[in-house]
Formats: structure tokens, sequence, C-alpha cells
């Protein structure tokens, strides 16, 4: 079984909340988050994300942490040379390398924790719909925002078929590995145009084979798709109120606040 | 009656090898048939004619004794009524999750949004699959995306089902749960026709049986009849059923009932006639020949059941008074096969009948039943062949409870009574919650003429 964000948000108790709920959470936090001009609230944004993802959704610490780590080791380099190379004013620190001098300014620091920040709350919040919400449930917001009706039978239809490639890309590379394809680069680069190769001419022969049953259950070119109904509970929107409300006050009262 | 039928139906690939030559079936309604043959033997192609799917080159298929037409409409109303299950189920199962999957035929078929709803409930939970609707198919075992895939066919309640090689990589328990479920449908009044290279399947599960060897139908007949014929098992590549296969080796040493063709172990047991000699002593004047009544045994002279009544006939007598018998038995407090409708359960009544019918196999058939028994922590004793098995443990004098619902309760019992009628062999048979109960056969009261021993 191969191991993906899908598979997580599939067993995430979070998963049966409704669709729309989440994703008004999602881009609340990052409207907020880009707007805000002081590094406080994209944090706060950050730390409630990850909670809800970590407690509520039930996604496990430890794989969490790892899967910030990827975006946030970027944006760490990103922001030490914004740190290094903008802005005015107070100097706070400077030192010599390699007889070039490396100066931090007040005005820079302040820059560079605000896009820390920002960075760090819009992937929480991106991160809590993939970890709480699996493509299946996405469907039917596709739907209701009048995507075109053919696009989105495509995509469930290639969402389906990604695994079943997958497996099948999986278990010819194995076999190929244990008649020692890939023991050395040219081998590798052979057996790999071999992979594809074979992948393509069966997705074709799956793309007939898929035809033909649907065929055979009456299909006349139509994929309806079914919604399941999931109301708000009143618990869900008061949490939901609460979160906004402390978000945008903290985004009213640090407004001009400097912390360097 | 014909349900479905082919005249001189022929079918040529677009190479122009042919796949079906010159074929006439005639399938009645509510069997159970099975093509066998080799593979490339042309089974798929001819399955995808049966459907409609494929226009023949020549001849024609007849649905109801009306021959088919290929426009879009008339098609449709085909598909609908004679579903198929292909034979590798990602082929099938295209939807997101299992619900829209099995949601797809009735939605085609035009139902409103309610009565599609119904459909793909009673679908999935008549495969046992209704908790893991909202699943993905990729988190499915193989034996999960079958019933899925059947439940899809299931939903839009066809008449006839089609199965390509429906047990292919199945694991035995979960093959025996599609053979379950596949005769609870039958039960239900579908007719279903499967194709197969496995003759023990072939042999064992079907009503009527066709042999196909390169695109064209080479036998046909009964199981018993067809696998009987070894020159025609030889020219379709196949070979002769394990059961049959052993019991022509032991009638052939004598130690077998002839003309019988066992499908079951049951049956090949109850075709077993194993000499039963004892030494007695008997009274003076007894000549050879003579029947005496040894009265009733129990503990290690009862092999059969707990208790018998033994009479025997006298082979041969010894000098000072002891003869060598020949004894023939008959159970007196013999097991029985009891089965118990889950569909009216209650876990006190499970306990209850097990402990006061003095039960000690227990088996459950269907998964519905199955994981009710998980959950309350009924011990099961069997969870697949579960009828073989019981019938087995009955034959022996042991109590058996099945735990079964549905369609599955009248298939067994069926096949329990069949077995007593054919075998001779009585032991109670019975649904234990239904009206009129069950209840075990009466001991009988004889009094036995002491012999020693």
């Amino acid at each position: 079984m191969t191991n993906i964000l899908d598979d997580y948000a599939l067993i995430s108790p979070l998963r049966h909340i409704n669709n729309w709920l989440k994703l008004a959470i999602v881009f609340f936090g990052l409207l907020a988050g880009v707007s805000s001009t002081s590094p406080i609230t994209p944090l706060f944004i950050a730390l409630c994300m990850s909670l809800a993802t970590v407690a509520l959704g039930r996604a496990p610490l430890k794989f969490y942490l790892k899967l910030l780590l990827a975006p946030a080791g970027f944006a760490f380099t990103g922001v030490i040379i914004i740190a290094f190379f903008s802005g005015s004013g107070q100097e706070l620190m400077s030192f010599e390398l390699a007889g070039y001098p490396l100066v931090i300014r007040a005005d820079g620091l302040e820059l560079a924790l605000l896009v820390l920040s920002r960075s760090l709350g819009g992937m929480c919040c991106l991160y809590f719909l993939a970890l709480t919400t699996p493509m299946i449930e996405l469907f039917a917001v596709l739907k209701a925002s009048r995507l075109p009706e053919s696009l989105i039978e495509l995509s469930m239809l290639i969402y389906r078929y990604i695994f079943v490639f997958l497996d099948m890309a999986l278990s010819i590379k194995y076999a190929q590995t244990v008649r020692l394809g890939y023991s050395n680069f040219k081998r590798s680069i052979n057996s790999l145009g071999m992979l594809a190769s074979t992948l393509f001419i069966r997705s074709w022969e799956q793309g007939d084979k898929l035809f033909l049953s649907m065929n055979s259950r009456c299909y006349d070119g139509k994929m309806t798709l079914f919604e399941v109904h999931r109301p708000v509970k009143s618990t869900e929107l008061l949490l939901t109120s609460v979160y906004f409300l402390l978000t945008l006050a903290l985004f009213y009262f640090t407004k001009n606040i400097s912390i360097v | 009656m014909i349900i479905l039928e082919t005249r001189s139906l022929k079918y040529t690939y677009p190479d122009g090898t042919a796949a079906v030559q010159d074929l006439n079936i005639e399938i009645k309604k509510g069997k159970k048939v099975a093509f066998v043959g080799q593979n490339g033997s042309g089974k798929s192609t001819l399955f995808l004619l049966l459907n409609g799917t494929l226009k023949p080159a020549e001849g024609e298929v007849l649905f109801h004794g009306v021959p088919f037409k290929y426009d879009s409409k008339s098609l449709r109303e085909i598909r609908k009524s004679i579903g198929i299950v292909f034979q590798n189920s990602d082929d099938q199962i295209f939807a997101p999750t299992v619900y829209q999957d099995v949601a797809f035929g009735p939605a085609n078929l035009g139902y409103s949004k309610e009565r599609v709803d119904a459909c793909v409930h009673q679908a999935l939970e008549q495969v046992g699959l209704y908790r893991l609707k909202d699943k993905p198919p990729h988190h499915l075992s193989g034996g999960q995306k079958k019933r899925v895939a059947i439940a899809g066919i299931m939903a839009m309640e066809p008449e006839v089902i089609i199965l390509d090689e429906p047990l292919s990589n199945l694991d035995p328990v979960g093959a025996d749960e599609i053979i379950d479920l596949l005769n609870e449908f039958n039960q239900l009044g579908s007719t279903i026709i499967i194709s197969t290279h496995d003759v023990d399947l072939a042999y064992r599960w079907s009503d009527y049986v066709y042999i196909m060897s390169n695109s064209k139908l080479i036998g046909q007949g009964t199981p018993a009849e067809v696998f009987k014929e070894q020159e025609l098992l030889k020219k379709a590549g196949l070979r002769q059923p394990t059961t049959l296969e052993i019991y022509h080796e032991i009638e052939r040493r004598g130690l077998a009932r002839g003309k019988n063709s066992p499908k079951t172990v049951p049956e090949l047991v109850s075709t077993l006639k194993p000499l039963d000699l004892m030494w007695v002593d008997v009274p003076p004047g007894v000549r050879e020949g003579d029947n005496l009544n040894l009265g009733v045994m129990y503990g290690v002279y009862a092999t059969q059941s707990p208790y018998e009544a033994i009479n025997a006939t006298v082979l041969h007598i010894h000098s000072g008074g002891r003869a060598i018998v020949e004894l023939k038995r008959k159970g007196i407090k013999a097991g029985g096969v009891l089965l118990y409708d889950t569909d009216k359960y209650s876990l006190d009544e499970v306990r209850q009948i097990i402990k006061e019918g003095e039960i000690v196999f227990v088996g459950a058939m269907g998964k519905k039943s199955k994981t009710l028994a998980e959950q309350d922590g009924i011990r099961l004793d069997v969870t697949s062949g579960v009828i073989d098995k019981s019938i087995l443990m009955a034959l022996c004098g042991k109590r058996c409870l099945i735990l079964t619902a549905g369609g599955m309760i009248d298939h067994a019992l069926k096949r329990t009574r069949e077995y007593v009628d054919k075998s001779g062999i009585e032991f109670t048979v019975g649904v234990v919650n239904r009206e009129g109960g069950c209840k075990w056969l009466e001991e009988m009261d004889t009094n036995p003429e002491t012999f020693k021993v």
C-alpha cells in the first residue's frame, strides 16, 4: 500500500465535517495570515490549525512535523537571506564573512519574521485541508463550483485509476528490480523507459476495458455524483466563530506592533 | 423456461481468428450454469456476446425467446436484465468511492435519488460491505473489491448475472463467501452463469455445465454426466474433479457403492461401504445367515452416533459358540443440523439454543452472520464450507448450529434435506427460530436383548 496524504485524510475524524466549513476556515486563515502586518496573527493561525489537524484530525504528530519540515526548510533559507539583505534602520548584529560585511537590521528582521510566519500560517492551513479532506469529498465541492461536468467526471476517473496505475507501476518496477534492471545508470534509464511505455499501453487498454464495463452497466455518457449531506453542527459552528473572532481581535490589536 | 438462448452463434475477431463458432446453448431460468474450458477457449467473448456488448457475425442471441436488437434502447433493456461481472475487479470499479460505484448502474437507469439509495443500500447489505461505503476502492482487499463489483451489478436487479472467473485471485475464505453469495442470489431467483477452469468448482456448484474448447462447444450436461466422460475432459484440456477421482479409486477397490457421483465430501462419505465385523458369543442353534438383534450399544461400540441399535448378520460360526457377524447400525440419538435465522437475531436466544440443545459445533454463513457472531463473542468452529462440515459432524452424532440469513437459509436447508433423502441417514434438520421451530428426532426406546460381546 502506498502511503500518501489522502490516506491520512480518509481515516481522519474531521473527514465527516461539512466541506464548506473546512474550506471557509482555510480561506479565512490564508487571507488573515497574508494581510496581517505583524507576525503574531499568522503564528496564531499556524498554531490553531496545527492543533486542529493533530488533536482533532488525529494526524500523527511525528508525521505532521516531518511534513512541515520540508516547506519550512525552504522558507527558513529564504528568510535568512531576507534578514541579511534588506531593510534599513538600527543595526542589530553584524559580522564579517571572508572579508564581506553582513548586517542584520531591525527592519530586515521584522520583514523576515513576517514572511516566515505568513508562510508557516499558510502551510498549516493547507495541511489542515489536505490531512482532513480526502479527494473524494472534494468532488462535490468541484461540482458545486460549477466546473464543467466532464471535467469532474474525468477527475473522478483519474483519481480512481491513479491508484490502479500506481500499483501497476510499482509491481513493474519490482519485477525490473529483481532482474537487476536498476543496477547501473544506463540500465536504469532503459528500464524506466520500458516502464513508462508499458504503463502507457496498459492505460490505453484499461480505457478500453473501462468503457466496456461502463457500457455493460447502461452508461449513457453521464456519471451522477451523489453528495453526502453533512449539516454543520452547532458546536462546530461555535468553535469556528470563536476561532474567527480571536483571530480578528488579534489581527486588530497587533496591527501596529513591532516586535523587534 | 428458457431465459437465454443462442442459435448458431459465430464471432470473429477483426484479425480473422474465430473466437466463437457455431454455438447453440439454452439456459434455463433459475439455474446455476458453468462454462468450463481452458484459457482462451472463447468463454469471455461469449459472455460479451450474451450481454450485447459484441455483435455476432452470424446467428443470434435470444432473451426470453426474443432476438437481441442492437439499437441503444434495446441494448439498455438487455444490459439491465443481464449483468456481467468482469474477471478483474479493477476494470469494473471506477468510481472514487464504493457507494458511488454501486450507485452508477441504478443512476443510469434513471431512478430517483431515493430509489438509487435504496438499491445501493440493499446491494451493499447483501454483500456485507455497507460499513465500507465511503471507502475508496484502493483501500479494499481483493475479495472485497469482487463483492463491490457484484453489488454494482446486483443493484440493477438483473434477471441473469454473468460472472467471468469469479474466484480467480481470491483466498479460500473469500472464494467461499462469493460462492455463498451466488447461491443466495440463485435462491432468490436469479439465473447465474459463470466461467471457470476450476473443474472442482464447476462440478460441485453448478446445475448444468458447458464444456468449451478452441472456440467451440464440445460437451454439455449435468455435472455428473459431463465429468464422467474422460475423453471429453481430455479433449478440453481439463481433468476430473478431485472428489470424483477419489470416489472412482475407492469404488474400484470395492470400498464404495457403485454408480454414484458424489460432489461433496459428505456425499463421498455416504457412498462408502465399510465392512463392520465383530466377534460375538451366540446361543446354540443360531446358523450362518441368521439375523440377530444385538440391542443398543453406546460408548466405544457406537461409532456413528452416541447410541446405536445394532442388528447383525451371522457370517461364520466358530467352535465354542463364537461367531463372526456383520453389523448394521442405526443411530438412535442422532445428530442434527439446525439453522438459525440471524435476521431475527437475539444473543440470549442463540446462547440458550447452544446450551439446551447440547450443540457442540457452530458455524456461520454470510458476512453479516459472521460479523454478528464476532461482535457477540460466539465461538465459531467453522466459517467456510459450513454446510458440508456440519453434515459431516451430524453424521458423527454431533449437533450443529448454523447462523445464517436471507436466501442462504433455504439454500442450506435444501442442501441438507437433499443429503438426508439421498443417503437415507436420518438426522434432525430445520430452522430453529422460524414458525413451528424444530424438534430433535425422538430418542427411540428399544428393549435390548443382551448378548455378550
